[in-house]
């Protein structure tokens, strides 16, 4: 194995699912249910039908965006740990513009689009603001305002845009609604506009000069200013982009999956974005693959929970195995006895 | 709401700001230990939640909420051990496994409440702790009342503020412990064994955060939900911030949030024609133009966020 190089960026996340499933099953086991038919149902589940492989791309599609929203903020060294209000920020712009402008039709739901965005970049832009500008811990501020936003979403669907008496917003015109993909599958042209988007932060993080600048932030911020760049300009505009892609993310999953805000919409979608990153190795392609894994995993838990019985939270603790183990396998392989370890070995090999 | 400045809302509020205030004073102080040693841990949320449900079980099972507290503590200090191993003995990112804390343990609360309790169940309820008066003390006439007739966690909560006050300043042990976080390098040749010191934080920290936890399951209310910490890890780490890495500081700080949460509270039975919401955010926006307004001095301890390789230059 090279020293730092790619064939562990693969191996450790590998071998950290691995790990988290066989901690699974055994939990499983523990539980009395046989932990091979409980994978059976898993996948069954997740790629069962066009229905269930429909589903899954429903699912992933948020966990994209939110994945992202963390992604290219950590890039810039600063923890975006706010993707869930940012994304609920969108959606709440987006249900406004679709319900209360009297707008219908594509350009409505585009103009929801852009204006999620917008929103989600306002919301991601207070944390940069007060980082750059007071000095304040980023994560804190960003975690502070997903509690400002979830009872934002809250007076919005109780009140200010209540649907009769069940606490639930106005439906999204059928009009306005984002396009499927194709007939008789839920997945929507969301998904497509998700992988461009994690395309294009590639490209805009591996192959341009910003891009350069704004990594190099992130790896080293003192050395960056000493080297000219402006530090506090690239942060802020890592977290503007970090929540506008969240918020797009927001608007995107209320115009073409869910059409009205309620109770826990984008619960935990934050956090998952969090952990789909961190697995990613902060890697916006790989952020994708991670997100359709955990994508899978949500669709495939539901019919395991039906068919074995077994509840699908323990699918939330393989999650967290997996970026426990992840991380710790990459930072063990960081440590300089670990390094020694393979040097010595290599030069072991040379000698023969 | 002429009612708002009456003698009997002042009381309530300043008794429901002391209760509030304990979750928060007891976690802001497990940080503190941590932040102290160079560890800093935005991993509360999750190891409140474990002792959260830690707590809330073992006073179901049992019937004894000082069980609960303890088991809660326990649970705490196991959660926090993984924190411990993968930032001490692995130097893995701090934020990174704060954050997956964030994750597993919430995670692991909510699968073992749904094993037990089945999916659907009629919510479970246990014994909350009785409050003691303190016999003497209870007599003083205005705030005797009101201080000291709480649990005897409130107690021991407050208590910990002098004692954590005294043990960084005046201890000869809480010296070297400051300077693990300070300057570990220093501390290392001078005879202090600094990982064992971070570890030892990290008990401590995983100890007080859980007993937190604990506190809103078997003090607070009496039954345990997902997401019944709110956020408050997180407040509770800015109220280290806002109280600069003191006792006494942090004391201030909790007090000021505790205050926000009970006024909200108070507020929304007050006021029904505003929207609750409104008032719910008040702790929130109250903790981050708190910070807003004092800004981040750079205070605190110099090493903190930083891994310690003994054999690094």
């Amino acid at each position: 194995m090279k020293l730092g190089g790619k064939s562990e960026n693969i191996i450790i996340p590998l071998i950290a699912v691995i790990l988290a499933f066989l901690i699974g099953g055994v939990i499983i086991a523990a539980l009395g249910s046989n932990p091979v038919d409980a994978v059976g149902y898993l996948v069954q589940g997740a790629f069962g039908s066009k229905t269930n492989i429909g589903a899954t791309l429903v699912k992933v599609t948020p966990l994209i965006f939110t994945g992202l929203c963390a992604c290219f903020a950590y890039r810039c060294g600063v923890f975006n740990l706010g993707g869930e209000g940012q994304f609920i920020m969108g959606a709440v712009t987006a249900v406004w513009v679709t319900v209360s402008w009297g707008l219908e039709g594509p350009l409505a739901c585009a103009a929801a689009l852009l204006l999620g965005a917008v929103a989600g970049g306002i919301w991601g832009a207070i944390p940069g603001i007060l980082k750059v500008f007071r000095g304040l811990n980023e994560m804190i501020v960003s975690i502070m305002l997903n509690y400002v936003a979830t009872l934002f979403m809250g007076w919005v669907y109780t009140e200010l845009l209540r649907d009769g008496s069940v606490p639930q917003t106005f439906p999204v015109p059928d009009a306005s609604k984002l396009g499927r993909l194709m007939p008789g599958m839920r997945a929507t042209w969301g998904l497509v506009i998700a992988v461009l988007i994690a395309a294009g932060i590639y490209y805009f993080l591996f192959n341009t000069s910003k891009g350069f600048q704004l990594r190099a932030v992130g790896l080293n911020a003192t050395a960056s200013r000493y080297q000219g760049f402006n530090v506090k300009r690239y942060m802020l505009f890592s977290f503007i982009v970090s929540g506008a892609i969240a918020g797009l993310g927001g608007a995107i999953e209320l115009v073409g999956t869910q059409f009205r805000l309620m109770s826990g919409f984008a619960l935990g979608f934050g956090f998952d974005g969090v952990a789909i990153a961190l697995i990613a190795q902060l890697n916006p392609l790989a952020t994708v693959l991670v997100a359709y894994f955990f994508a899978v995993l949500r669709t495939g838990a539901t019919t395991m929970q039906v068919g074995s019985g077994v509840p699908t939270s323990v699918i939330d603790i393989i999650q967290a195995l997996v970026i426990i183990f992840a991380v710790a396998g990459m930072a063990f392989v960081r440590l300089p006895g670990f390094k020694q370890r393979m040097l010595n070995r290599q030069r072991g090999k040379k000698e023969e | 709401m002429e009612s708002l400045f009456t003698w009997n809302f002042a009381s309530e509020i300043v008794l429901s700001t002391f209760r509030m205030a304990t979750p928060l004073l007891l976690v802001a102080l497990a940080e503190l230990y941590s932040e102290r040693a160079g560890l800093v841990n935005i991993g509360l949320d999750g190891i409140m939640s474990f002792g959260a449900l830690a707590g809330f079980m073992i006073s179901y099972l049992t019937g004894n909420p000082f069980l609960g507290i303890l088991a809660g503590a326990l649970g705490g200090v196991l959660v926090n051990m993984v924190y411990a191993f993968c930032t001490v003995t692995l130097c893995a990112e701090q934020t990174v496994y704060g954050m997956a804390l964030n994750i597993f343990a919430p995670a692991i609360s909510a699968f073992i409440y749904r094993v037990y309790f089945g999916v659907s169940s009629t919510l479970a309820q246990a014994t909350l702790m009785k409050t003691i008066a303190i016999p003497v003390l209870k007599d003083i006439p205005f705030i005797g009342p009101l201080l000291f007739n709480q649990t005897p966690m409130v107690y021991f909560a407050y208590l910990m503020v002098p004692f954590t006050a005294v043990f960084f300043n005046r201890t000869k042990a809480g010296l070297s412990y400051k300077s693990v976080g300070e300057y570990p390098k220093a501390a290392e040749t001078l005879g202090i064994n600094v990982v064992r010191q971070k570890y030892v934080a990290c008990i401590i920290c995983g100890l007080l955060a859980g007993i937190g936890g604990a506190y809103l399951t078997t003090c607070y209310v009496n039954t345990y939900s997902d997401g019944i910490v709110a956020g408050r890890g997180f407040i509770a780490l800015s109220a280290v911030i806002f109280g600069h890495w003191t006792g006494s500081g942090v004391l201030m700080a909790c007090l000021l949030f505790g205050f926000c949460d009970a006024l909200q509270l108070k507020l929304q039975i007050i006021s029904k024609d505003t929207p609750y919401q409104l008032f719910q955010m008040i702790p929130y926006v109250c903790t981050l133009a708190a910070l807003a307004i004092m800004g981040a001095k750079k205070a605190g301890p110099k090493a903190k966020g930083k891994p310690y390789l003994r054999e690094e230059r």
